[in-house]
């Protein structure tokens, strides 16, 4: 998995995801410390994030091992909201 | 799955048989803020009828074989979104036919 920041949303309602209530985020990925690294991708939101949390990202054909998104076509899905990081016994993020 | 917008169609007569009665399009990558090309070009198998000038987000890898249209097909990319509106920081930075 690889960490992210959600920083806004993305709709269309012309899909061939075969999910009726997906919501999709943009998310930018980031370093441990939630620096953005200026890549975007768009990604399925499966835990209600909101803007400037830090997410997990899981990406490819793992993707598909969730029951809402088994044998869909998803290949960047947030997991899961990261309430904090620490590395070396430091806070190096904290959910405010 | 990653933004881009449609640039032009991809054709092709001589292919596998199983690429048979796939639409291909040209897409460039796009940033999210401004929507300006990256220079990043993918050809994609449409699954959700786009068009050129669209807005649209496609996934790669083994996920391209999950839509209706790819199902056991060899697509490594696939659009399966066009995109109506993209909201960054709070900010509409896209929204579909308002593009100036």
């Amino acid at each position: 998995m690889t960490l992210a920041r959600v920083s806004g949303t993305v709709v269309g309602t012309v899909r061939a995801d075969g999910l009726p209530d997906a919501r999709y985020l943009l998310v930018e990925d980031c370093d441990q410390a939630g620096k953005g690294r200026g890549e975007f991708l768009v990604a399925l939101d499966l835990v209600g994030a909101a803007r400037d949390q830090l997410v997990l990202l899981t990406q490819g054909s793992s993707c598909r091992w969730t029951d809402g998104t088994a044998d869909r076509p998803m290949d960047t899905l947030v997991v899961a909201i990261v309430d904090a990081i620490d590395q070396g016994g430091r806070y190096v993020w904290k959910q405010v | 799955m990653q933004l881009a917008r449609v640039k032009g169609t991809v054709v092709s007569t001589h292919k596998s048989p199983s690429m048979e009665g796939q639409r291909l399009l040209l897409l460039e990558r796009v940033e999210p803020a401004g929507l300006a090309g990256k220079g990043d070009f993918v050809v994609a198998v449409d699954a959700v009828g786009a068009n050129s000038g669209e807005i649209v987000f496609y996934v790669t890898g083994s996920s391209a074989r999950m839509t209706e249209a790819t199902k056991g097909k060899p697509s490594d990319a696939t659009i399966i979104a066009i995109v109506d509106q993209i909201e960054k920081d709070g900010t509409l930075t896209y929204s579909k036919g308002q593009e100036a």
